[in-house]
């Protein structure tokens, strides 16, 4: 067999034959290459180290007023308005972070609004347009002018 | 050789799925009467798979009351997906699921401002640590117990954040390549790389270690 180092699914036999998990069939196989493998003899009796060296980890005890807490808090759920059983999520919303986001879209707001001029300065056509409206003047004033003059004023003339 | 690998490889395929039936059934059938408003179910299923849970967190986040915390969430949270529940996989699979997103999200959000305040104090001070084995161990011993402790606990924390999620389910909590594959939304080859990097970066500094 060759080494099981070369091999990541063969390597992890290796760590099946330290926790004593494997099928024994395939465990004495494992057992007959170490014998003539240095480099996994060396791996096992190394991973056998760290397992040993794991087990000295004990957690510590569990509170014991942790199922009383997480009773109180499925309670406090269960009484909760109904927006909150349509949104879920909407427990870990809160307005604080919202308020200074609103405060600066409300500043940058205001600036805005002030800073934009009150009215837009006459371009081109509306200057065409006054323009315009000058001359209808002028035409009509002429016009009366001649209605004035007319042919009887112009035979005295 | 291949034969007896062949052989060995579907004998264990098979002990497995007969195993993953029973366990899924009783899990499983736990959370679908808690579904049907059994509160005693989910007692039982909380009594079942509480202290792993926390005690996964706590070698996870290195701090009991944090690992507490975190593990009131994951029970919310099964307790909350009840009425959506279906029995597609594994219950232990899905928990741990909800435990390793929680515990990876916590460990990002707290990577800049967390402290070792725990490690050193708990060990030092004698804090929640749980007397084992040695029944009146001298002064010597108990220190001795607790730099290799320590150290233990350092090794782990300087893993990688998913090798650390895997060695912990892997070692402590005896669960399977392929349920730590789905815990971890990777292929069975990608945890068994993970691990077998994970191990080595162990060996490299714990092997030293005469327990």
């Amino acid at each position: 067999m060759a080494c099981l180092l070369q091999d990541k699914e063969r390597a992890a036999w290796l760590l099946g034959y330290c926790e004593r998990n494997l099928p024994p069939a395939l465990a004495a196989e494992v057992e007959r290459h170490l014998a003539v493998c240095p480099d996994c003899a060396r791996t096992v009796e190394a991973q056998q180290k760290v397992w040993a060296a794991l087990d000295v980890w004990e957690p510590p005890q569990v509170s014991p007023n942790f199922n009383a807490r997480l009773y109180a808090r499925i309670e406090q759920e269960e009484v909760q308005p109904w927006w909150r059983a349509v949104l879920p999520d909407a427990r870990v919303w809160t307005w604080k972070p919202a308020m200074p986001l609103a405060a600066a879209c409300l500043a940058v707001l205001a600036v805005a609004l002030f800073r934009a001029p009150s009215m837009p300065e006459p371009g081109p056509k509306a200057q065409a347009d006054s323009i315009d409206v000058e001359q209808v003047e002028r035409t009509l004033h002429d016009l009366e002018m001649l209605q004035q003059l007319g042919p009887s004023n112009s035979d005295k003339v | 050789m291949a034969g007896v690998e062949q052989d060995m490889a579907a004998s264990l395929a098979l002990s497995r799925a007969v195993l993953d039936a029973g366990v899924l059934e009783r899990d499983a059938e736990l959370m679908l009467q808690v579904r049907a408003g059994d509160q005693r179910s989910f007692a039982l299923l909380l009594e079942r798979h509480r202290a792993p849970v926390i005690h996964f967190l706590y070698r996870m986040v290195q701090n009991q009351a944090v690992a507490e915390e975190l593990a009131q969430e994951v029970f919310l949270r099964v307790y909350r997906s009840r009425e959506t529940y279906e029995p597609t996989a594994k219950f232990t699979t899905w928990l741990f699921r909800i435990a390793t997103r929680l515990a990876l999200n916590w460990i990002r959000d707290t990577k800049n401002e967390k402290t070792q305040e725990s490690l050193d104090e708990e060990i030092l001070e004698g804090g929640p640590q749980r007397q084992v084995a040695d029944t009146n161990p001298s002064v010597e011993q108990r220190m001795v117990r607790s730099a290799r402790l320590a150290e233990v606990r350092r090794a782990i924390e300087t893993l990688p954040d998913k090798q650390r999620a895997a060695v912990l389910m892997h070692k402590y909590e005896e669960l399977e390549y392929s349920q730590i594959a789905q815990i971890l939304e990777c292929s069975e080859s990608a945890v068994k790389s993970l691990l077998f990097r994970a191990y080595e970066t162990l060996r490299a500094k714990l092997a030293h270690m005469n327990v």
